[in-house]
């Protein structure tokens, strides 16, 4: 018994470095400064005694509170659920319009300008208009999700098609492909990379409109509960509604990478 | 057989009109059935619009391509393609880059792979049939390219300078397998080069086109036995045409550099 845990004890030190460490290695800075981050927080929620800043563990206390009475569940799902519909919409018209601009130069003629000035303008500047055409249905947050990541698919999507490589498109023709032919099996997988750029940006703005949507106009889900605690001056709740928000953009980012490392891993 | 008869092309300006570039000026030759035709000229002389074309891959202004009576208005399936840069797809494997043109015109799936793995055996890339374009070499790329060309079974093979971005040794190597495919599979070729061993080692005859506007100067017969190898870079009938060859591009690159000064 000795024996074996004393080369156990050995063995230690050495074929952790080499098997368990290294793979860690890449992320150890991460975490260190996510580590470092809260213990920052902490000390200066407590030092600071600032009603604006309430420390980390308080915030883990609201969230905790929110969880265990089920207020936050109902939220997530409501939230979870325009910002499904609504992102679905913007990927299926960002797919279809991206595509068709790239494609034909009198579509991206005519749309480009359009495209362009929807993708600068801040979205909520649209708010009041929403709220005319849908009043305070769960319409308007669908709205505003379209409205923030909407373009941007368009765009990548119209850039993605617009630079594959012609010598493929040239090459699929010379062996007689047809329109259909020549976009599903050249210009589509060719062009993967980029549109799921604009995607994983898409994704990012859909969450960021869901909550802007919640809080301005439709006032349900996350949003408006964060309206609501925000006006309350109730920080550390605010701060925990911030968190779920979070995850959840992370949760959905990582989908999308996922379905993105499984189409485009030929890519180097 | 292929019938080229006043076929010229003009490149539009920039805004679509007027004062173009004349790319190929009424040009007239034949490329007689299972001929190995090299085309040889400066760079500006319109070689490869002129392939482009008899691909059907652009339209012309002037004149008549034939093939076998026929009037070529599109690509069709007695020709295929080798080009200059392989235009692989980097997504797909070796074996499915070289089904493409199969599955494209609608070949049973169990055919095409099965046609497939026979040109991926006789371009020598058994065992690559799982890799991806960026995991070759270079000659290795363009004997997939070669190979998907090859897998459509045409009776013309138009080539590109497909050895034109290749180094001189893997260039080497490709011709001598391209004679030996060639041997075993007769076909029409039209092969574009800028290299004039090329030229003369694989052509039955080659075209020496001038530059701006394309034109073609000559057509010289290359009367030398098949099969050709290293041995016949050494005869004197090749270095002969080879050294006129060099005579007439030299003359032609002198005459285009004090036009542009």
């Amino acid at each position: 018994m000795a024996r074996v845990a004393m080369e156990a004890g050995k063995m230690g030190p050495l074929s952790m470095p080499l098997t368990l460490w290294r793979p860690f290695s890449g992320t150890w800075l991460e975490g260190a400064a996510l580590v470092g981050g809260v213990i920052l927080w902490e000390a200066l929620g407590w030092l600071l005694a600032m009603p604006w800043l309430p420390p980390f563990s308080k915030i883990i206390g609201a969230l905790n509170q929110f969880i265990q009475s089920g207020v936050i569940l109902g939220n997530v799902a409501s939230s979870l659920q325009g910002l499904a519909i609504g992102f679905g919409i913007s990927l299926i018209v960002g797919l279809l319009v991206g595509a068709l601009m790239g494609r034909y130069r009198r579509v991206e003629k005519a749309l480009d300008i359009y495209v362009n000035a929807f993708l600068i303008s801040p979205a909520m500047i649209f708010a009041p208009i929403f709220f005319a055409i849908f009043g305070l249905s769960g319409a308007v947050r669908i709205a505003v999700v379209i409205m923030y990541s909407v373009f941007v698919i368009i765009m990548n999507t119209a850039t993605a098609i617009r630079t594959v490589d012609p010598a493929l498109v040239e090459m699929a023709s010379s062996f007689g492909a047809n329109e259909r032919q020549i976009f599903l099996r050249v210009l589509l997988p060719a062009s993967l990379p980029l549109i799921f750029a604009g995607i994983r940006l898409g994704m990012g703005r859909a969450v960021k409109g869901m909550i802007n949507g919640e809080m301005l106009i439709a006032m349900v889900g996350l949003g408006a509960l964060a309206q609501r605690y925000g006006s309350q001056f109730e920080a550390s709740k605010v701060f925990a509604i911030a968190m779920v928000v979070l995850i959840i953009a992370l949760v959905c980012d990582w989908i999308v990478q996922t379905v993105e490392n499984r189409l485009t891993s030929w890519v180097d | 057989m292929i019938q080229i008869r006043g076929l010229s092309k003009e490149f539009l300006g920039r805004d679509g009109a007027g004062t173009g570039v004349l790319a190929i000026d009424s040009l007239n030759f034949e490329v007689r059935d299972n001929e190995f035709l090299t085309v040889i000229g400066p760079s500006g002389c319109g070689k490869t619009t002129l392939l482009r074309i008899i691909a059907g891959l652009i339209p012309f202004d002037d004149g008549e391509v034939r093939i076998d009576d026929v009037p070529v208005t599109g690509p069709g399936p007695d020709r295929a393609v080798v080009f200059q840069n392989f235009a692989l797809m980097p997504w797909a494997d070796v074996l499915t880059n070289v089904a493409f043109g199969l599955e494209i015109r609608g070949t049973a799936k169990a055919e095409c792979e099965g046609t497939a793995m026979r040109l991926v055996r006789l371009v020598g890339l058994e065992g690559f049939e799982r890799r991806l374009p960026k995991e070759l070499s270079g000659g290795m790329q363009q004997r997939v390219g070669l190979a998907r060309a090859l897998a459509v079974n045409p009776r013309i093979l138009l080539m590109d300078e497909p050895f034109g971005a290749l180094d001189e040794q893997t260039r080497r190597l490709l011709q001598e397998q391209l004679l030996r495919i060639w041997d075993q599979e007769r076909k029409t070729v039209i092969f574009i080069t800028h290299s004039m061993e090329e030229a003369v080692l694989l052509g039955d005859r080659v075209m020496l086109m001038t530059p701006r506007p394309g034109r073609v100067k000559e057509i010289i017969d290359v009367p030398l036995k098949r099969p050709r190898g290293q041995e016949t870079e050494k005869s004197t009938t090749f270095v002969e045409i080879k050294e006129y060859l060099w005579e007439n591009l030299r003359s032609m690159q002198v005459l285009d550099q004090r036009g542009e000064a």
